[in-house]
């Protein structure tokens, strides 16, 4: 038994059509019960036809199961059968009427579209298309805006640009700091185990020295900027965008690239080298504790090795990526952020497009810039 | 008409700083009641302390008969109307109006698609089902918000500045649908705004809150405040007559 405040029975019908009467009070609340109880009545043997629902002892109902009968009535139409609501209330036949179906078509639920392959193809092609022609545009509006900025450096927003560099760069040193020390350490050690069978511990500081400065330094940096600035930039301006705020800018008679792009780009370029000689400083003391600790090597020996293996040459090599990186990862997120549609979710796949595609340009533009150093015999 | 909504002697506010202090006033069942007052004179702190959003720093909210407000376990007793609309943008709008139905009903998943549908269909949405919120225009959100708040069938609704970024054609369908939820489906209303033509329309009783006065000034039926309250404040507001626009009310 339930405590239920309806009741659905069977009762005699006139002219052999079967008779349903519901009584009580009929909420969306037990609308599953309603559901499940109309349901099984229907599936009677002898009410595949012409069903009656007899709604005068219905004290109450509300829209939600006025809406649940309506369905339960057109899935029953939709079986080849009938379902007739007869003895309704005022109330009940008004609730009813509200939730009726005028036109047909209204009341079944439109099924979304599913897109084939071929759609999805022609999507892709479209988005990358538009992808294209939005870097393209946003290019020819930076150069525009470095020009008029070079013309008018004071039309450009430096108000923010102590607090985007305290962001992107005081408050970024622990975690470079940190992470860089560990990439040295399981550098130097995956080296130190290969070195010490053939002899080599005193290239240690050789192997961590050129890879850290040359190349984990400036890279890692960079996907630390990207993770924490970049993404954030992306979202900022995303949000920025979403809110209009970037539309009322240019109302205002402010360029969004010197007002919001230039001063995010400056900051990069001002904290990336010097995150990066943090990097590139954590990344050797991390050799230098293996080789203390595991190769047991006095630090002298390795600080000696370490000078002889680095000149100024890997160090600029490295803070010339680095000043490549800060660019890309600055014009990259603004780029998207800046090309933000949609609410919130628009915010969100700007933020993460931003990330993927700084990544990837940081990849291609290191790659790049190796193999130019390695023609020059750098 | 039995009370559905009693506040009494309650003060808001934020941390030290308090608003509007000993507000009292009850809403019955099936009115449309509405909150009145000037931009910044704390309608809608008023109505976040209504739904349980910001605890009154003094005094109590009471719903008659329908549990107190946000109860975790229970489905919410009334429904909200947020001045954005706040519909979930990933989501289409027939999903918004979902949702509550699956999260507090038992129901199966074509039962809840049908129950949404219906919502949708009663404000004239259904055709835009399957449209994202930022596919469809700023009244059309609106009803999309009002369908998902009315998803549970609350017996109170709350709708905070419903009018606001609407062109007067709009405004007044969204005052039609007011009536229709109030007239045809008995929901009370409580309702923040200061859009005159809407509080005439569809307002049964009202009361009006003033920031200097720190409280309720007029409390009545709209009409009648608009005829006879010897209010400079209250004949302000109903003449759009500016009182003391640069130091605050004068009265």
């Amino acid at each position: 038994m339930t405590d239920k405040a309806f009741s659905l029975e069977l009762a005699a019908g006139q002219d052999g059509v079967p008779h349903l009467r519901l009584r009580g009070s009929v909420l969306l609340a037990e609308g599953s019960l309603l559901w499940s109880e109309l349901h099984r009545e229907l599936q009677g043997k002898d009410r595949r036809g012409m069903v009656e629902l007899d709604l005068s002892g219905v004290e109450r109902l509300d829209g939600g199961a006025a809406a649940l009968l309506h369905a339960i009535a057109r899935q029953h139409g939709e079986q080849g059968g009938a379902l007739r609501f007869l003895g309704a209330s005022r109330d009940t036949a008004r609730l009813l009427d509200l939730y009726a179906c005028t036109d047909r078509s209204d009341c079944e639920r439109p099924a979304p579209q599913q897109p084939g392959l071929l759609n999805d193809v022609g999507n892709f092609a479209h988005d990358a298309g538009q992808s294209t022609r939005a870097i393209l545009a946003f290019t020819g509006d930076l150069v525009h805006g470095l020009v008029q900025a070079i013309r008018r450096p004071r039309s450009v927003h430096l108000s923010d640009l102590g607090r985007l560099v305290e962001r992107a760069g005081a408050d970024g040193m622990p975690i470079v700091a940190l992470i860089n020390f560990l990439v040295g350490a399981v550098l130097g050690l995956q080296g130190a185990m290969q070195l010490h069978r053939f002899g080599g511990d005193p290239f240690l500081a050789n192997l961590v020295g050129l890879s850290v400065v040359r190349e984990f330094g400036p890279l890692m940096t960079a996907i630390l900027v990207a993770g924490r600035s970049g993404a954030g930039y992306a979202a900022e301006l995303g949000t920025m965008t979403v809110n209009e705020e970037v539309d009322a800018l240019r109302t205002l008679g402010q360029d969004p690239q010197r007002f919001l792009v230039f001063p995010r780009v400056l900051a990069l370029l001002l904290v990336v080298p010097v995150l990066t000689l943090l990097a590139d400083l954590a990344g050797v003391l991390g050799g230098l504790v293996v080789a203390v600790v595991y190769l047991e090597q006095p630090s002298i020996v390795y600080i000696q090795a370490l000078q002889r293996a680095l000149d100024f040459a890997d160090i600029g090599t490295g803070l010339l990526k680095c000043v490549a990186f800060a660019v890309a990862t600055g014009l990259v997120a603004c780029q998207r952020g800046l090309s933000t549609r949609g609410g919130a979710a628009g915010v969100g796949n700007a933020t993460t497009s931003a990330v993927v595609s700084v990544l990837f340009t940081l990849v291609v533009i290191d790659a790049i810039f190796t193999n130019v150093f390695s023609l020059l015999d750098w | 008409m039995a009370r559905v909504l009693s506040v009494r002697d309650v003060a808001i506010g934020y941390g030290d700083e308090v608003l509007l202090d000993e507000l009292s006033f009850d809403v019955q069942r099936g009115e449309v009641f509405a909150i009145l007052g000037g931009s910044g004179c704390g309608k809608s702190t008023l109505l976040r302390t209504l739904i349980g959003l910001q605890p009154p720093l003094q005094g109590r909210v009471h719903f008659t008969g329908i549990g107190p407000p946000a109860r975790a376990m229970e489905p919410p007793a009334f429904g909200v109307l947020f001045q954005s609309s706040a519909l979930f943008g990933s989501s289409t709008l027939l999903q918004n109006v979902m949702l509550p139905l699956q999260k507090w009903t038992r129901l199966p998943a074509d039962a809840v698609a049908a129950v949404a549908l219906a919502r949708l269909r009663i404000l004239g949405l259904e055709r835009f089902a399957h449209h994202l919120p930022s596919e469809v225009s700023g009244g059309m959100r609106k009803r999309a918000g009002i369908a998902r708040a009315l998803a549970l069938d609350p017996p109170i609704l709350f709708f905070d500045e419903p009018s606001a970024g609407l062109d007067p054609v709009t405004s007044a369908d969204l005052d039609e649908v007011i009536l229709l939820l109030a007239r045809d489906l008995g929901v009370t209303i409580v309702l923040v705004t200061h859009e005159l033509p809407s509080i005439l329309h569809v307002a049964d009783q009202c009361i009006m809150l003033d920031r200097a006065a720190g409280g309720i000034i007029a409390r009545g039926a709209p009409r009648e405040l608009a005829e006879r309250s010897a209010d400079a404040r209250v004949q302000g507001f109903f003449r759009r007559q500016a009182t003391n626009a640069r130091g605050g009310h004068g009265a």
